[in-house]
């Protein structure tokens, strides 16, 4: 008797997220990525979490975001602001967004090309995961790097042994970028 | 010199072929001489092919040029010869003939030569031609004489030629029923009798016989002759006096002294002037009557022409007596002279029908609309006058001027039909007319007047409609229309034809078959009338009924059901589908449109092909689905309201078309200019019936105007709501069916499975009054086609939340909430439900369940928290509360005020709604500070509830809810429901303490903000509301925004419950007005648009035009986005003074923190 729905909790959480802005979606089959893309957009509008924020980038393609994450306080990276790019496959939320830096960033777990180095990004992805978890989840990586397995090693070594010259190399490293 | 002869021989034969062709003269004009030799050449109006004599009638019987060369033969030779060098093939003989007439006058017979043959028959032939010709010749100037064989120099030794030369003395000046021929003056009416003309005739007739060695004419020839100067004279006399009568027209002076007209003016004069006296006594009425000029032109050309008939026909009638007198002589030549009489008659018809020129025709036309028009009665614009706005009717019986104008008609008809001038052309003429009649009837007579002869009530239309009863009846139009085709237009049609027909082409009656077929006409015009008007129609509906009735009747074809919806399509692009009309508007016409159509055509064929464009359109409208959830959930007050406003908007409707009735009926002329206090929906419709055919965008106008003329009438007939669809739930019908299936076992009735696309009825229900069209489903087409079910769910949670929340506290105050709430005051609300429900599926809708239910549980968890408490006993008041069963969560702030001067906190009844937070919508928090009492009965509810239910805690919502609110002043008190806002503010001003003192309490509205933490907005909201009830009153000027209490009603001068509220409108400046207008939803929605401009703002482009902006935010904001680039404008702006925005180059971006 359904009408686009056959199983009940997941209209039940269809219900939720759209009455009540809940943080969590249910993987919905048949929801296609820039529908479920607008919807994490409203999500990120009405209940934004501090120090991030994300959106489309200016071309319209809402397969393609801009994100901001700010440098958490007590790190080396406070104060500073760090640009990030989106890139979703199609069949998005069932495979990860390709997420790079765009602001060049010294950070064990980054490379200089911006990749990241990050299990959620990879096989831990989940549809559970949104825009905004991926954007916390970075901002913590910045206070709380994963150096077992360093992208850059040398950040790494000096996270925990200098991290005077860190801050250092991480000042130097870090420069605003321009919109393109 | 031969080469140049040959040249022209050759010219002249050709010139001769193309003259025959045109004239027709080598048939009427047999030439004798082409067997003999070229002794001479007898001038019989042709030369023989193989003559090579060039003669002048080889010239256009017109040719000025061909009579001087006739008259300057005989008078000067001289002139002769040069003009010979001129002309030479005029003149010459051709050189290989040896018996050439003397060189002098070869084209000229002289007499001498005559006798010198010696042909003794010939030349008594040849007399006996002439006297016969000169008998007949018709009454002309010198220009007839070239074609004229009459006039045979060759057969007189006289040079008595008088035909060709007549002296303007010797012209008949005015009788021209008398010819004088050289022979000498002779009454033309004699001449038959005369013995030589009978003589004559006689030889000529029988010439074979007679005079065997003349060559003779044919026995036709000399009727040919006849037709021939006919011929010349009616193209050279007549028609100047005809195109003389069209003059007369431009003129309007009846001036016809032009040349050509003076030239031919003989007896004809006299029947022109006669037809212009006539004229003139038909002008005398009006001067300068346009129809009245026209008749005038077709009576002189009528009568030109009957004159000049006359004068022709006295020639054939000599000729046929002539036959007649042989008949016992000859009987093959009178055999022939009946057939050779039909041919002339024939002939001179065609010539006459073929030479009518525009001007005349486009004068009998003129006459022959007006007086067609006048017998089917279709009124002529110059009648009415300036008015113009009486409808076309089937004249009465008993109508003298119809029936004048019939006579009038026919009269005309038939001398038309006399003078030769009803013809093919007239046939045409008059088929035109009476298409454009039949056009202009069904256009005039029906347009816009969709006749509810038998007013049925809007229920019984509505029952009718829903249970696709098609009444049998014709429609009142059609049986009308059918009536005048058949009285009036067949009728006169038929004696038309009959008039013209009669003599000439046999028997072309019309047949019943004509007319039938001229109904069938008439049909399709009103189908094409009422396809055109189907929007119009609709909107109507259902008093446009009859209308439809008409429709069905037409829409019998494809072809015409497809440009019946293709029409309509293209109407409701023009006229609804703009951003001019409300949603609510667009709605109720797709409600009508529903209806309409499946009265016109239950299969929903048509309805299919209409509304595609409206359901896109409507998708675009996201209010759309609010606009029908709250229709659907209207109130039965509103029901009743809008049941009323029905009804006496139909009696108005009612009234006005019986106005329009008796206006029309009685033809009277209207010019009430749409009546000041009519309703204005009527104007529109009585807008369109005034203008018959307007364009659809000419006829747009006239309905939006329905909103700023009377705004007041047309709230009521344009509800807030879409009533209509509430009044469908509520059908009787509809519970009917409930009742049989229920709630519960819905499942087991077919009637209420939606999916079922192919449900029909149960035959052993379907007993008369039970079938039930499922397409006429209106609601369900309704909701179907405004798309998603998601968006339909979520506005029903947003709408249901709301109610449920407002309904549950009105039915607080008694004793028994289960049965109140539950069982009889959301019986709306659990109808639409379960209608959703099986639209949708239950697991969307498990939310509203959710709610629902929670409401019933408040109830219990109420009773029994209360009844936890022991029972203490409170006066009155009720309130809702909401909370959610973990954790943070909202509460509707409940709570009883005492009066002003209290005795604490004892006197408040409370009651909390819990609500689960996860499954209504909409559950903001607004923070203010309620009073000490109520958080302190907050507070106990708390732990009421916690133990209740453990493990679950209450979040309230201080803002929702309801509060009854007792004031005691000084002289009086007030019992006020209203928001807990506000009895939050109004309790502020409880006196403090020292109850009877003289000052009354006064606050300021910044003192208030600072003692409540309430939003500002809502603090004035609430401080208008107060004195709106007349509690408080504002002090200190237009300016100030402190306010006091009220105490005594002495103090202002008149009571407060009446004035106030206007003088507190009054005084309120706009400004404060539109600023403490925003709701808490709408400062959320533009908290959450801001919110967007900022990430756009920070992410995607640190700086964008205000367009992008807009663009962006339509594209991505999933619910859409309403404004326009102006509002968007506006609101950055006040962001930028805000300090939070810059514009720099005309991009708008961040200011850097």
């Amino acid at each position: 008797m359904s009408f686009t729905e056959d199983n009940q909790s997941s209209a039940l959480g269809n219900v939720q997220a759209n009455k009540l802005g809940g943080a969590r979606k249910a993987p919905e089959p048949g929801q296609n990525a820039a529908k479920r893309l607008q919807t994490e957009l409203m999500q990120l509008m009405t209940s934004p979490a501090p120090g991030v924020s994300a959106f489309p980038s200016a071309d319209g393609n809402l397969l393609s975001w801009r994100a901001t994450i700010e440098g958490p306080e007590d790190t080396p990276y406070s104060g500073l602001t760090f640009k990030l790019s989106f890139e979703f496959p199609s069949n998005y939320p069932y495979a990860p967004p390709t997420v790079l830096f765009r602001t060049p960033i010294y950070h064990p777990n980054v490379d200089f090309s911006g990749r990241i180095c990050l299990d959620i990004l990879k096989d831990k992805w989940t549809a559970a995961y949104n825009i905004q978890t991926v954007l916390l989840s970075l901002q913590s990586l910045l206070g709380e790097p994963n150096n077992s397995s360093p992208l850059n090693g040398e950040a790494a070594e000096l996270w925990d042994k200098d991290p005077a010259l860190f801050k250092t190399k991480v000042m130097d490293r870090h420069k605003d970028v321009e919109d393109d | 010199m031969p080469p140049v002869v040959l040249a022209s021989q050759r010219r002249d034969g050709r010139q001769r072929r193309v003259f025959e062709s045109v004239f027709q003269i080598a048939v009427a004009q047999p030439a004798p001489w082409s067997h003999s030799t070229s002794r001479r050449l007898p001038n019989l109006g042709l030369a023989p092919l193989g003559d090579d004599h060039a003669v002048p009638s080889l010239r256009p019987p017109f040719s000025q040029q061909q009579q001087q060369h006739h008259h300057h033969h005989h008078h000067h030779p001289q002139y002769q010869q040069t003009h010979h060098a001129a002309h030479g093939p005029i003149s010459l003989h051709a050189p290989g003939h040896p018996q050439a007439t003397p060189p002098t006058q070869p084209s000229l017979p002289a007499p001498t030569a005559l006798q010198a043959h010696n042909t003794t028959d010939q030349a008594a032939y040849d007399r006996a031609w002439h006297v016969l010709t000169a008998h007949i010749a018709l009454p002309a100037s010198a220009t007839n004489a070239d074609n004229s064989s009459g006039t045979l120099p060759g057969t007189t030794t006289a040079p008595s030629t008088v035909p060709n030369h007549p002296h303007p003395q010797q012209q008949p000046s005015a009788s021209g029923r008398s010819k004088g021929t050289g022979r000498g003056p002779r009454g033309r009416r004699e001449v038959p009798d005369s013995l030589e003309f009978h003589d004559a005739f006689a030889l000529v007739a029988n010439a074979h016989s007679l005079l065997p060695r003349a060559t003779p004419h044919p026995a036709g020839g000399i009727l040919a002759w006849h037709l021939g100067q006919v011929r010349a004279h009616f193209a050279q006399h007549v028609m100047p006096l005809l195109a003389g009568c069209a003059v007369v027209l431009d003129d309007g002076d009846g001036n016809v002294d032009n040349d050509a007209a003076q030239e031919g003016r003989d007896s004809l004069e006299g029947s022109l002037q006669q037809g212009r006296r006539q004229g003139g006594r038909w002008a005398t009425g009006r001067k300068g009557n346009l129809y009245e000029r026209h008749m005038v032109a077709v009576m002189s050309s009528i009568r030109t022409l009957e004159a000049a008939l006359g004068l022709y026909f006295d020639g054939l009638n000599q000729l046929l007596a002539g036959f007649a007198r042989l008949a016992e002589v000859a009987p093959e030549a009178a055999r022939d002279a009946e057939l050779l009489n039909a041919r002339f008659r024939r002939d001179l018809h065609a010539l006459v029908g073929s030479s009518v020129s525009e001007g005349l025709l486009r004068s009998v036309k003129a006459v022959v609309v007006r007086l067609a028009g006048t017998v089917l009665g279709i009124p002529s614009p110059d009648e009415t006058g300036s008015e113009g706005t009486t409808r076309p009717a089937a004249p009465g019986p008993g109508d003298l001027q119809v029936q004048a104008a019939r006579e009038r008609l026919v009269e005309l008809v038939q001398q038309l039909h006399n003078v030769g001038l009803a013809g093919e052309r007239f046939q045409v003429l008059f088929a035109e007319v009476m298409d454009a009649i039949m056009s202009a009837f069904v256009t005039g007579a029906y347009a816009g007047l969709w006749s509810p002869r038998d007013p049925r009530s809007f229920a019984a239309a509505m029952d009718k409609v829903s249970r696709g009863a098609s009444s049998s009846m014709a429609s009142p139009c059609i049986a009308s229309l059918d009536g005048w085709v058949e009285n009036h237009f067949a009728r006169l049609s038929f004696e038309v034809l009959t008039c013209i027909s009669a003599s000439s082409q046999g028997p072309l009656a019309v047949s019943l078959a004509d007319l039938k077929t001229y109904q069938s006409l008439a049909l399709s015009r009103l189908a094409a009338l009422r396809i055109q008007e189907l929007f119009d129609i609709v909107l109507a509906w259902p008093t446009s009924r009859p209308a439809l009735e008409d429709l069905r009747a037409t829409i019998t074809t494809t072809a015409r059901r497809k440009q019946l919806t293709d029409s309509l399509a293209r109407a409701l692009q023009t006229r609804l589908l703009h951003p001019g009309c409300s949603t609510l508007e667009i709605l109720q016409m797709y409600i009508s449109i529903i209806r309409a159509l499946h009265a016109l055509d239950p299969s929903k064929v048509l309805l299919s092909h209409v509304e595609s464009g409206l359901q896109l359109y409507l998708c675009g409208r996201e209010d759309a689905v609010r606009v029908v959830v709250a229709g659907l959930l209207a109130s039965p007050e509103e029901m009743r309201a809008a049941r009323k406003v029905n009804d006496v908007w139909r009696q108005q409707q009612q009234q006005q078309q019986q106005e329009r009735q008796e206006r029309h009926q009685g033809r009277g002329r209207r010019r009430d200019e749409a009546g000041g206090s009519q309703h204005a929906r009527l104007r529109g419709v009585a807008a369109v019936t005034r203008s018959p055919a307007p364009s659809l965008h000419g006829r747009w106008p006239s309905t939006p105007e329905i909103k700023q003329n009377t705004p007041s009438q047309s709230e009521t007939r344009h509800p807030t709501k879409l009533i209509e669809l509430a009044l469908l739930l509520n059908d009787p019908s509809h519970q009917h069916r409930q009742q049989r299936g229920g709630p519960d076992d819905a499942d087991l009735d077919p009637d209420l499975d939606w999916d079922d696309m192919s449900w029909l009825p149960d035959p052993i229900d379907a007993a008369a009054n039970y079938k039930r069209p499922r397409s006429e489903d209106v609601i369900g087409t309704l909701i179907s086609a405004l798309g998603s079910a998601e968006s339909f769910i979520k506005e029903f949670a947003a709408c249901i939340a709301e109610r449920l929340l407002i309904g549950s506290s009105g039915g607080g105050s008694s004793g028994d909430p289960h049965a109140v709430d539950g069982g009889r005051f959301f019986e709306q609300e659990l109808r639409v439900l379960e209608l959703l429900k099986r639209r949708f599926g239950e697991a969307l809708l498990q939310g509203c369940d959710v709610m629902i239910r929670d409401i019933w549980d408040s109830r219990r968890v109420d009773t029994g928290i209360r009844r936890a408490w022991g029972r203490r006993r409170q006066k009155q008041g009720r309130g809702g509360a909401a909370a959610t069963p973990e954790g943070r969560g909202g509460r509707g702030g409940e709570e009883e005020e005492e009066e002003e001067e209290g005795e604490g906190d004892g006197g408040i009844e409370y009651h909390a709604r819990i609500l689960s937070r996860l499954f209504w919508p909409g559950l903001e928090r607004e923070h203010f500070l309620l009073p000490a009492e109520v958080v302190q009965m907050q507070r106990r509810y708390e732990k009421g509830y916690e133990g209740v239910k453990s493990r679950r805690k209450l979040t309230w919502l201080n803002q929702m809810g309801q509060v009854r609110v007792e004031l005691e002043m000084r002289d009086r008190t007030i019992t006020v429901d209203c928001t807990p806002v506000e009895a939050t503010v109004v309790y502020a001003f409880q006196g403090e303490g020292d109850g009877d003192d003289s000052k009354p309490v006064q606050k300021s509205l910044d003192g208030l903000y600072e003692t409540l933490q309430m939003d500002e907005d809502l603090i004035a909201a609430a401080l208008r509301f107060w004195t709106t009830k007349g509690v408080l009153r504002r002090v200190g000027g237009g300016s100030g925004n402190a306010y006091v209490v009220v105490e005594t009603l002495g103090q202002q001068d008149a009571t407060p419950t009446d004035k106030a509220p206007a003088a507190a409108a009054a005084d309120e400046p706009p400004a404060a007005a539109e600023a403490g207008k925003p709701s808490a939803k709408e400062r959320a929605r533009r908290e959450v648009y801001w919110r967007y401009v900022q990430g756009m703002l920070t992410n995607a482009s640190a700086s964008m035009p205000l367009a992008q902006v807009g663009m962006m935010l339509r594209m991505l904001i999933a619910d859409g986005f309403p404004w326009s680039d102006e509002e968007l404008g506006a609101f950055l702006g006040e962001k930028v003074a805000a300090g939070e925005m810059e514009v720099v180059g005309g991009r708008y971006r961040l200011v850097k923190k």
